[in-house]
């Protein structure tokens, strides 16, 4: 699963590089067919790794744009932990609320296995404090 | 306060969804992405809740490995979430009779690291279905449940151990059907 994500983030860039090759070709020598069909080429890369930026929690399996799914099975004013998101220093990203019920059994990221450090913390865009 | 369970049963609904998907999706074919490359195994598994309206019990059928004393057989397994599932890990125990030094002969329990302290939530039931299939393979022999079977591997005697094996697998598991009764269409 992590391989598959780092692969297409890998194709998704190579993608990105051809697609601004073209351009520049397209701008510099006028109305070329093969601009076109590298142009082509980049949007099918570039929605097939779309699909795979649709990130989810590993833990909860919910969309990480939405709030964690135990959040949603019980929601508490006193504990919005599930409306926030976490980056761990491994890059990884889960629901803050999941991952801290998580740590409480073993500290390591549920995904690579490595040592949690918390790096980032966000709150999901629209579910804002004190909402 | 109690917790309630809807946290895991929701979950769990969720890879009930996504094994429908793959049932599915399986026939097409065309999609050559990741999901294609999961059910290379996924095949030789058969997974769907015991009983709908909780999501904690689930019923598997695995097929028992090429190349092991358990080919030809059908196994069926029980699986049961806690209401802390995936942070907890299923429990997993053989309803169908087998010989395994890493399976309880008697009561079907399976000892297997990545259903204990080795569990990532990351994971789900398929996984750890796979996980099943994989030990029926490669058994080990330094930590078993089933003493005889491990001391058959441990003293050098592999063919002693394959041919009891080979004969609890006829004698228990040849009587399901494959595929199991309700596969692929989601009407269980
Ligand atoms: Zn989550
Ligand atoms: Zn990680």
């Amino acid at each position: 699963m992590v391989d598959d994500i780092e692969m297409d983030d890998t194709a998704a860039s190579t993608g990105a590089t051809n697609a601004s090759t073209a351009k520049a070709g397209k701008a510099s020598s006028n109305a070329l067919p093969a601009p076109r069909f590298e142009i082509k080429k980049w949007s099918s890369v570039a929605m097939w790794s779309w699909d795979s930026c649709a990130e989810h929690c590993a833990i909860c399996r919910n969309s990480i744009n939405e709030p964690s799914i135990e959040y949603q099975a019980n929601p508490s004013p006193t504990n919005d932990n599930g409306l926030s998101i976490t980056f761990g220093n491994c890059g990884h990203v889960f629901h803050l609320d999941c991952i801290q019920r998580w740590l409480k059994t073993r500290s390591v990221c549920p995904l690579c296995n490595k040592e949690w450090d918390f790096a980032k913390i966000e709150r999901i865009p629209g579910y804002g404090v004190g909402m | 306060m109690m917790r309630n369970n809807l946290g895991a049963a929701k979950r769990l609904r969720k890879e009930l969804q996504s094994l429908e998907k793959s049932a599915k999706n399986g026939d097409t074919a065309a999609t050559a992405t990741s999901a294609a490359a999961e059910n290379d195994t996924s095949d030789n598994i058969h997974l769907r809740p015991t009983d709908m309206s909780s999501l904690l019990h689930w019923t598997a059928y695995i097929q028992g490995p090429k190349d092991s004393p358990y080919e030809g057989g059908v196994f069926q397994l029980s699986i049961q979430c806690g209401t802390d599932y995936p942070l907890a890990p299923p429990t997993i125990t053989f309803d169908t009779k087998i010989f395994h030094p890493n399976v309880h002969f008697e009561k079907g329990d399976v000892c297997l690291d990545i259903l204990k302290k080795e569990w990532s939530p990351a994971w789900g039931l398929q996984a750890a279905c796979r996980a099943v299939l994989a030990l029926l393979s490669d058994p080990d022999a330094e930590s078993p449940l089933n003493c005889d079977a491990g001391n058959m591997i441990r003293s050098g005697d592999v063919a002693a151990f394959w041919t009891t094996a080979e004969m609890y697998t006829v004698e228990n598991a040849f009587f399901i059907d494959w595929p199991p009764r309700g596969s692929g269409t989601g009407n269980y």
